[in-house]
């Protein structure tokens, strides 16, 4: 390490070492402070806080009461007043261009990047009344009152202030701020209007504190007597230039980050940083003509998202997230500390008690008494009006923070006298607003009952009705030509819909960018990570179908997509991609695929060598990872039963057995929740991988290399194949109530697989070899002719093929085995893939035909026929599954297997 | 757009009073923008209740209403007979139900009917699933519609008939609080 410390000083010249009194050798090591002083402190100032941090959280107890803000302010305190014990000066300071130049851009971009936008455009009335009116009142109501304090003798005369200065101060005292307010909101979870309200009014007074601020300082340098009538039409006009300014400047920044977020497909890395350079740039553009910076990077953050989301990698948009929230934590973090430390510098107050309490009083009440008269007239025009718990709320949450200290600070001494007295009344001001209002307020939010954001889950449900009320709404105002809300909306969703979003978006982008389908992608993912948290390793993938609905399926699939991605496996070995609906776009994970298929293959033929030798060991091998996936299976339903589907499975069971085959309508989800439920006093397993593979093998096996890779799924877990079956048969109990005679037998031998040769009479299947591949064709069959061509070729060549795929998907449980637990989801995964994107056209016929299948049965339904006619069959398919379990699990590997394997390789040929 | 009396009896304005959310005041209103959709068609006195109606084409053919999914239908559920002409009593409907005044329940049904293509008192999985395709504008493929709504009915199919009644409805609304207080025009 020290050979590595000399190096540099030593490669230097000599003429870099200051000063002629250095020795002629080369030095070894040299002090160089001075060289990293300023972004060593930096750092410094960051770990300390960021250490500060952690130990706050140890105690959950403190934290739960005390807002982190108070607690950094009274460690900035703190920690200024060691400096200055040390020092003997105040030595740092929060500066106000580093607080607006680089501390304040990223809070703001933060919170306008994951600004709820929906929520922020509904209350947009609100916000910008009370940012605009309220912010203009409190400023000039508190100014003044405080002119008046002064006026009638109550403040020290030393304080040299006229009416202008006190404008100054109550403009730049009265503007709520962001930072305070997203610390100490954030952890009080108000609901979200009421949230909104305050915080978007917090960032969008900005530019009336910029604006009034710099108008009243001009009016105090240019001095009482010197204002003419134009500088106040000229302030007023300055308003609208600076706020519309910035939103446009931030519009055009949002524009061309969206736009080039466009182009980054081959250089996905650079992506983030296109996101904070441009919301940067964007900041730094508006502070240059001094229009406001806040709004600019506001209405950048809120408006590039939706685009800036669908074009980065789901790797950029982490990325974007995390590094945006830990650089917004830190800025906050550092500005409180600061605040704190920078309130020891006593040399820049001048105390002045009535002022102050003048100052406190005068917010408090201004405040209350603008919010309350504003509310009076939205309430006229809201929808759902704030009551008065919600307007304390407001009032009390309208905290003072940095900015006005930074503004406070901006003032020049020579210019408006009073600085010191306005100072320490500034500081006084944030640190009662933010300590104390900041406390406090948690315990009055729940006193006072308010209502509290409920984190309850997104629904496809309320997706789908808003959306459905957005349209609905739009449409009734358009009917009567009356054009409000919903129809100004609706406008701008086509209009987004037919320029915006083509020009912003990637092809690929758009098109998968339906909200519906992201919100039913969400739940899914969600419910399946959840799964799998709550499920220990083993299987991941199988664990993903437990919940045995249809809808779960594809659930399973696409959860496991992402679970895959996540995970950082390379390639994207996601069934979802390409059996259901982007198979088309993914052409890099088409050729990982084929690597993969191509490297994956051999240690299969290898082992094939061996097998023979060792023909139990597998079987047992085999018995025994069966027997832990059934255990752990086990142990993971009845905790599952117990929390989260308790009511779901219970009530179903409950109901179903009741009404047994009467009245019972077999929507699937009923009949896979019920044998969710029988699992434990069966075989669980076989019920659960069902929903996983099946839309995975109804859509292979019309596929000709199939086997191979079923196969290999099959071995290395088991349930795979019976998932197949049952799901075919659960759908097509479902969906083709044509097929009604055809269905009952097949429900049969389902659940007694072995000797059901004789009960399936389905024309399709050839009666002597009712293999589970069979049985999944009769119900393909009448779909494509696949089913005719599987089996006449099954027959012909089951003797020889029997033999040849028992062995290969020995030895490839083989080299499966070897790794047992979460290695073997995934990799029967990349087995399966292979074939998957091999054939895509087939997959896609395949699919497509299922799904016109599954769109039938709803036009039965109608008629009202499928419910009497389907239902028995439910019931029995229900009822006999725990008898199936049982009495398959013996036969089913010696008998089943190699029929399903001896169809696979019959396709094949 | 001249004296109340000449458009409406005092009769039938009590009668729209009594059946509507409404006040004089705002049926007058309505009415006129009632008129002015059909100057031609609507006349000014409505006093002997002449037999107008707005034919579906006059308003499906709005330009505004051309992207709107729904149009349609709303037509259809509003209009008395389920053809999608309405009538001022109709239109009159409409904007009562979705007044602030009119009870959750009101709008949780008319909501239903909404949804409810088939008119068979259920949303079954083919109306979820028209409803489904007009607001993704036909972009999902089939699959994907039908495994988004095999998700919506499991979420909100209390008891588990495969389809949705208006109690299942009613209380998937409840159980989101907010869920219907957006369901408002005001005029």
């Amino acid at each position: 390490e020290r050979r590595g410390a000399m190096q540099p000083p030593a490669m230097q010249p000599p003429a870099a070492s200051p000063g002629p009194a250095a020795p002629a050798g080369a030095e070894l090591l040299r002090w160089q402070w001075r060289e990293v002083q300023a972004p060593c402190l930096v750092a410094a100032w960051i770990l300390v806080a960021s250490l500060a941090k952690i130990v706050f959280h140890l105690s959950r107890k403190v934290t739960s009461i005390v807002p982190e803000s108070c607690l950094l302010i009274l460690l900035g305190l703190g920690l200024g007043g060691i400096v200055l014990a040390v020092a003997k000066k105040a030595e740092y300071q929060l500066e106000p261009n580093m607080f607006f130049l680089f501390l304040l851009p990223p809070i703001v971009l933060d919170s306008g990047y994951f600004m709820p936008s929906r929520l922020f455009f509904d209350n947009i009335g609100a916000i910008l009344t009370y940012a605009v009116v309220g912010t203009l009142w409190n400023s000039f109501t508190t100014g003044a009152a405080l002119w008046g304090l002064h006026q009638a003798g109550l403040m020290d005369p030393g304080i040299e202030a006229g009416l202008m200065d006190f404008l100054l101060f109550g403009s730049l005292i009265s503007a709520v701020d962001p930072v305070a307010v997203l610390a100490v909101f954030e952890e009080v979870h108000v609901n979200e209007t009421l949230f909104i309200i305050v915080f978007g009014e917090s960032l969008l007074n900005d530019a009336v504190t910029v604006v009034l601020y710099k108008v009243f300082n001009s009016f105090v340098e240019l001095g009482p007597a010197h204002i003419h009538a134009t500088d106040y039409m000229k302030g007023v006009a300055s308003f609208f230039l600076v706020s519309l300014g910035g939103t446009a400047v931030g519009l055009f920044f949002a524009f061309l980050l969206a736009l080039i977020t466009r182009f980054t497909k081959r250089v996905r890395i650079i992506e983030p940083l296109f996101v904070f350079l441009l919301a940067y740039v964007a900041y730094l553009a508006a502070e240059m003509v001094s229009l406001s910076s806040i709004l600019a990077v506001t209405f950048c953050g809120i408006c590039c998202k939706k685009y800036v989301e669908a074009n980065i990698s789901q790797k950029s948009r982490t990325t974007v997230k995390y590094t945006m929230k830990t650089l917004a934590s830190s800025s906050e973090t550092i500005i409180f500390m600061f605040l704190g430390i920078s309130a020891v510098d006593t040399s820049k107050w001048a105390w002045d008690t009535a002022l102050v309490l003048g100052t406190l009083f005068f917010i408090l009440l201004f405040r209350a008494v603008g919010v309350v008269l504003q509310t009076c007239v939205l309430n006229r025009f809201r929808l759902i009006p704030l009551d008065r718990i919600d307007q304390v709320v407001m009032s009390y949450g309208g905290l003072r923070g940095a900015v006005a200290f930074a503004l406070v600070i901006l003032l020049d001494r020579a210019k408006v006298k009073a600085k010191d007295y306005f100072v320490a009344t500034t500081i006084v001001v944030v640190f009662f607003t933010v300590i104390v209002q900041g406390l406090t307020i948690k315990p009055l939010v729940t006193w006072l009952k308010v209502k509290r954001s409920d984190h309850h889950k997104p629904t496809l449900n309320e997706e789908l009705h808003e959306h459905a009320f957005d349209h609905i709404l739009a449409a009734v105002e358009d009917i009567v030509g009356h054009h409000g809300y919903h129809y100004w909306r609706d406008k701008w969703e086509q209009f987004d819909k037919k320029y915006l979003s083509q020009l912003l978006m990637r092809k690929s982008a758009y098109r998968l960018r339906d909200e519906i389908w992201d919100v039913y992608y969400k739940l899914n993912i969600r419910d399946a990570i959840s799964f799998v948290d709550q499920g220990g390793h083993v299987l991941s993938a199988a664990k993903l179908a437990l919940p045995s609905m249809p809808s779960r399926t594809s659930m399973s699939e696409s959860s496991v997509t992402n679970l895959l991605r996540e995970s950082g496996s390379g390639a994207c070995l996601d069934l979802q991609v390409i059996d259901t609906v982007r198979s088309r776009r993914d052409k890099e994970d088409a050729a990982m695929h084929h690597v993969l298929r191509g490297s994956l293959y051999k240690p299969r033929r290898r082992y094939k060598a061996s097998y023979s030798r060792h023909f139990i060991s597998p079987d047992k091998q085999e018995r025994q990872d069966k027997e832990i996936f059934r255990q752990n299976m086990k142990r993971r339903l009845e905790t599952f039963k117990s929390t989260k589907h308790n009511v779901c499975s219970s009530k179903s069971k409950a109901r179903l057995k009741e009404k047994g085959r009467k009245k019972a309508i077999p929507l699937p989800s009923q009949k896979n929740i019920s044998v969710t439920s029988d699992a434990p006093n069966g075989k669980t397993h076989r019920n659960v991988p069902w929903q996983e593979a099946a839309p995975v093998l109804v859509m292979v096996s019309s596929e000709e290399e199939e086997s191979d890779s079923s196969e290999t799924e099959r071995e290395d877990d088991e349930g795979i194949v019976f998932i197949a079956r049952a799901t075919d048969e659960v759908l097509q109990g479902k969906t083709t109530p044509e097929q009604e005679l055809g269905k009952i037998p097949l429900t049969v031998s389902l659940s007694a697989p072995p000797g059901s040769l004789d009960v399936c009479p389905s024309p399709c299947i050839i009666p002597p070899s009712p293999t589970l591949a069979e049985k999944e064709l009769p119900w393909k069959g009448d779909q494509a002719d696949l089913a005719v061509y599987v089996s006449s070729e099954t027959t012909k060549i089951v003797p020889v093929d029997m033999q040849k795929a028992w062995n290969q998907s020995i030895s490839s449980l083989e080299s499966i085995a070897s790794p047992p637990g979460i290695e073997s989801g995934p990799q029967h995964r990349r087995f399966a893939c292979p074939v998957l994107e091999e054939q895509p056209q087939p997959a896609n016929q395949a699919m497509s035909e299922q799904s016109s299948c599954f769109q039938f049965p709803s036009h039965i339904s109608k008629s009202g026929r499928s419910q009497s006619d389907s239902s028995p069959d439910g019931a029995e398919l229900q009822e006999l599954q725990p008898l199936m379990a049982t009495e398959e699990q013996g036969r089913m590997v010696p008998t089943t297997e190699p029929r399903w394997l001896m169809f696979n390789r019959a396709s094949n040929l | 757009m001249g004296n109340k009396q000449t458009i409406f009896t005092q009769a039938q304005l009590d009668a729209y009073q009594d059946c509507t959310f409404f006040t004089r005041k705002e049926i007058l209103r309505l009415f006129d923008r009632y008129r002015d959709l059909a100057p031609q068609l609507v006349p000014l006195d409505y006093t002997d209740k002449p037999a107008v109606t707005l034919p579906y084409e006059l308003i499906g053919s709005m330009p505004e209403l051309k992207d709107n999914p729904f149009r349609q239908r709303i037509a259809e559920v509003f209009s008395e007979n389920g053809d999608g002409n309405m009538t001022l009593d109709d239109f009159l409907d409409m904007f009562s139900v979705l007044s602030e005044m009119a009870p959750r329940d009101l709008k949780a049904y008319y909501a239903f009917k909404i949804y409810d293509f088939n008119n068979d008192d259920y949303i079954c999985k083919s109306d979820l699933e028209k409803t489904v395709n007009k607001l993704t504008r036909n972009e999902l493929t089939p699959e994907e519609v039908n495994l988004v709504c095999d998700k919506v009915i499991y979420e909100a199919d209390v008891d588990n008939d495969g389809k949705l009644s208006l109690e299942d409805f009613q209380h998937m609304i409840i159980r989101a609080p907010d869920f219907l207080s957006t369901f408002h025009i005001r005029i």
